[in-house]
């Protein structure tokens, strides 16, 4: 699951006393004129740290959040795919293009895509010969299973996908059974064989995801999120300062063990964790940083700017990906439908989409644009693109009546930063105007899924969330609505939706491959419209993403990746 | 027969000295008749600072203001502090304009009733969103202020009265406080606090309550204003007229109610203006960095901190609450200067002040920021 962060993904001695209010004075008057000013003042890029390769150019991407790990077997937010699917790369990966072609898989350290038994249940891969770690060592079948077992123990973000799927790997996550029964491998042929338990269509896109890129046996079953562990990708990951910045220099053992499909690199990465967009924004715009953050909102006000000096490399890329604020369906007000359907009809969709800067395609489906299944029906609430009607407003206030509903006191949730705070300052104002009492809570960007996906303690009963996809098959998405999502800690299914009918449907769609997803485009359709009227979200929109450089970057060449952005990999200067 | 009471006086130790005749803050000899109470003293010496009592008529002014911004909503701008306008067009000049632009800047000051200092990215108005976020800036600078005093006056009291195991407790424990930077202080007990408030026995304060800022801004404060207080006790608890309090055989409540704290008062009161000076800004620092005020709640460190992000393209999201915000602080702290100067005219230019009278600072009326300012938004 890919919760986006930008989405999401997810103070001496004393003063006098006139002395010190005049200075604060000052500074406060400082503050107002060097932000007035958009200065920055970021150093220039060029120079990375002092690991780098002489040979290759070093650029600096910026990042405003930073990612939750880069420890393969625990990150699970885009920013921390965005850095790691560069080094761990799986038995299968995605080619690295834009669009569609982006989402096709291709065999990684595999030598070939694998074959399925009829069953679909059996899978078989040919590791590649030859192949090294970026220390040097050499790469095991056996390493498979570790990965697998390290990622599951470690409680990577999505190991529900290991665990439901693969054949023993409950057991194993349990502590019942020392290894995973369902893989096994063979080091004399460099064989590897998963069993699932059931057929599951997207189980090759679950064995991209980074967390399944092969690392050493040897690596400990401990967190290694400030010395990631070796991988076999293009880059390997130095210099992490916590929540400040990390590189990815050039993979040493790479050249002699290339992949067909996967770019070598063109640079050496430096990442740096700029939190507030508008800086960030202007250290790209005056080209004293190089790349901006995906998952970021370029400021409204730097518009402008951007559309006199920097149209020639500002794009607005679409995204598969939802932003949307979930419901709780186990907590009142959010327990009764006609409460919900309020929400849907009074949510002023045109509104949220200044606020994200113009950035966000106003629509009240779960199912992105570019997502097979995405509904063709019209919004069962009024046509998304245009404001709330008053006549919508009237009626949302009569459904909150109706529902007994009316001056129940709501928490609104959201992240601090912009503008999803500023959509739950909407929201609040709205929830408070159909007729119930809301407050809001806003933590740090850091905490907010932990506090939002913790049932036990927490509860939420309402606020914003972005979800964008993991891999490109609607089930990724359904993950959010699946009862077996629930957990007291790290919920996913925030909403807590336990609904016979999409359970059931689920059931029947999860074995079709994402190769043959056409088959069953109608049924998830259906889906999607019915949850819409059951109104177990209130949609906001599919984002659009900014790719944004600096002047130096080959702008045409840098390939913005459906999956993980930004692909760093295709960076080059002019 | 009643047994004769100590006079009270401004600082009790420095009373002997004499400031009758002392100079004001202007340089002026005040005049002053025999027998002219100490209060009325101060008072004369104060109506002849101008300055002080025109800054703090400006602070006034700002109260004002933001106690009447329900009628300001309601009447000129007619919208409330929270309502959202986003979509919404309004006409000024003639002209039509969009509240906030397709990519999320909003309108700037319009002079109009409507909009009068513009509108922020959820399309509210900013002139109703200062006042109301002054009220409540206002309010948790007051309840922070309070509840200093309230523990600061009982701690410096009874630490430096009853000494010994009492102080040694105490005042480890303001150490344990004064060890901290301030402001950092702050924002780790906001953050503690910002998503399950604060539940101490009967105490229980929601995470979206005024009273959890102020109540973290008034216990980081205490050790400023206790420590002085204590020093000024451990010096009064040796004079002649609490040894005569004692030997009456008055217990110790009575002896700190009757003779203590009347000689407390004036530096009590000279210490209310600079906490509540310091207090506002110290709330506008935390509701910048998101743990004072909670959201939508307005406040002028919560507005700064929503403008910040869209400068340069909407400045006056900055400039008003920057500009409120100075005027308040200023206001009030240059009238703190004046009342000081007022109860203790020798304490003009505090350091001269000490160094004549050669007195411990730790028993001068504050001539200096209690404790470190509140770093700027």
């Amino acid at each position: 699951m890919n919760k986006r962060s930008r989405p999401l993904g997810l103070f001496s001695r004393p003063l006098g006393l006139s002395s010190s209010l005049l200075a604060v004075t000052l500074a406060l008057m400082l503050a107002v004129a060097l932000g007035a000013c958009g200065s920055s003042s970021s150093s220039s890029t060029s120079s990375g740290s002092g690991d780098l390769s002489a040979k290759s150019p070093t650029v600096t991407v910026l990042m405003g959040t930073a990612p939750d790990s880069l420890d393969p077997g625990l990150g699970a937010t885009t920013q921390s795919y965005e850095a790691t699917w560069l080094v761990y790369t799986g038995l299968v990966t995605y080619a690295h293009a834009s669009g569609t072609a982006g989402t096709v898989l291709i065999p990684g350290l595999a030598s070939a895509l694998p074959s399925i038994s009829p069953s679909g249940t059996t899978y078989t891969f040919t590791l590649r010969k030859g192949l090294h770690y970026s220390n040097g060592e050499p790469v095991r079948a056996a390493d498979f299973a570790h990965t697998i077992e390290r990622a599951i123990k470690l409680g990577w973000g999505n190991k529900q996908f290991l665990t439901s799927n693969i054949a023993g790997a409950e057991a194993y996550d349990q502590g019942k059974a020392p290894t995973i029964s369902g893989i096994s491998s063979s080091e004399s042929t460099g064989t590897i064989t998963v069993k699932l338990v059931a057929p599951f269509g997207p189980f090759l896109n679950v064995l991209a995801f980074p967390a399944a890129g092969l690392v050493p046996s040897s690596t400990p079953l401990t967190p290694l999120p400030n010395d990631p562990p070796p991988g076999v990708g293009p880059y390997k990951i130095t210099s992490v300062v916590p929540n400040q910045s990390f590189a990815l220099l050039a993979n040493p053992q790479w050249a002699a063990q290339p992949i067909p499909g996967v770019p070598s690199g063109h640079v050496n990465v430096n990442v740096k964790i700029v939190t507030d967009p508008s800086s960030e924004a202007e250290q790209v715009l005056n080209n004293s940083a190089d790349v901006f953050d995906y998952n970021d909102v370029v400021p409204g006000a730097l518009q402008p700017q951007i559309q006199a000096k920097a149209s020639s490399r500002y794009t607005q890329e679409p995204t598969v990906a939802t932003e949307f604020f979930f419901l709780n369906t186990k907590a009142k007000p959010f327990s009764s439908q006609p409460a919900r359907e309020a929400v849907n009809y009074a949510l002023d969709r045109p509104a949220v989409q200044r606020l994200d800067g113009g950035m966000l395609t106003p629509a009240c489906y779960l199912l992105p644009l570019g997502m097979p299944g995405h509904p063709s029906a019209p919004c069962p609430y009024g046509q998304p693109s245009e404001a709330a009607t008053a006549a919508n407003v009237a009626k949302a206030k009569e459904l909150i009546v109706q529902s007994g509903m009316a001056g129940t006191a709501v928490t609104v949730w959201s992240e601090n930063r912009p503008p999803h705070k500023e959509f739950a300052d909407y929201y609040t104002s709205m929830l408070n105007e159909i007729g119930l009492h809301a407050t809001e809570k806003v933590v740090a960007a850091a905490a907010y899924p932990a506090t939002i996906g913790n049932i036990k303690n927490v509860n939420p009963q309402t606020g914003w969330i972005a979800f964008s996809q993991d891999f490109p098959n609607p089930i990724d998405f359904y993950q959010l609505l699946s009862a077996e999502s629930i957990s007291p800690t790290e919920n996913h299914n925030l909403s807590q939706v336990n609904d016979p009918h999409i359970q059931s449907e689920l059931a029947a769609l999860g074995p079709v491959p994402s190769s043959k997803l056409e088959t069953v485009t109608g049924r998830w359709q259906a889906l999607d419209e019915y949850t819409a009227q059951k109104a177990y979200i209130a949609a906001l929109g599919y984002d659009d993403a900014p790719k944004f450089t600096a002047e130096r970057i080959n702008f045409p060449a840098l390939v913005f990746h459906p999956v993980y952005g930004n692909d760093w990999s295709t960076l080059q200067l002019k | 027969m009643s047994p004769r009471r100590a006079p009270r006086e401004p600082s009790g130790p420095r009373a002997h000295g004499g400031a009758l005749g002392s100079r004001g803050r202007g340089g002026a000899r005040v005049g002053v008749p025999p027998g002219t109470g100490l209060w009325r003293l101060a008072w004369r010496r104060l109506a002849r600072s101008r300055v002080a009592l025109a800054f703090g008529g400006l602070f006034v002014a700002v109260v004002v203001l933001c106690l009447l911004a329900p009628v300001y909503a309601h009447d000129v701008a007619h919208t409330g502090p929270d309502e959202n306008h986003i979509t919404e067009i309004v006409h000024v000049g003639g002209k039509t304009e969009e509240v906030v632009s397709p990519t999320g800047v909003p309108i700037g000051p319009t002079w109009h009733s409507r909009f009068f200092l513009g509108a922020d990215a959820n399309g509210r108005d900013v002139a109703v969103r200062l006042l109301y976020g002054g009220r409540n800036s206002l309010e948790i600078g007051a309840l922070a202020t309070l509840i200093t005093m309230l523990l600061a006056v009982a701690i410096g009291t009874a630490a430096g009265y009853f000494r010994g195991l009492t102080d040694g407790v105490l005042s480890r424990l303001l150490d344990v406080v004064w060890a901290f930077p301030p402001v950092l202080l702050g924002v780790a007990f906001g953050v503690a606090l910002a998503v399950g408030g604060l539940h101490l026995g009967v105490v229980t304060l929601s995470s979206g309550s005024l009273l959890l800022p102020a109540a973290i801004i008034g216990v980081v404060a205490v050790p400023y204003v206790a420590r002085p207080l204590r020093g000024q006790v451990l010096s009064l608890r040796e004079r002649e007229f609490v040894d005569a309090a004692r030997v009456q055989g008055r217990g110790h409540l009575r002896i700190l109610a009757e003779e203590i704290l009347p000689n407390l008062t004036s530096t009590i009161v000279v210490f209310v203006p600079l906490i509540l000076a310091n207090a506002i800004l110290f709330e506008a620092a935390l509701s910048y960095l998101g743990v004072g005020v909670q959201d939508p709640a307005p406040s002028w460190g919560t507005m700064l901190a929503e403008g910040i992000r869209l400068t340069p393209g909407a400045i006056h999201l900055v400039l008003a609450p920057g500009l409120m915000l100075v005027v308040a602080v200023l206001g009030v702290n240059v009238f703190g200067d004046g009342l000081r100067d007022a109860l203790d005219p020798r304490a003009c230019g505090a350091a001269v002040g000490r160094s004549l009278m050669r007195l411990p600072a730790e028993t001068s009326l504050p001539a200096e920021a209690p404790w470190p300012a509140a770093e700027a938004p």
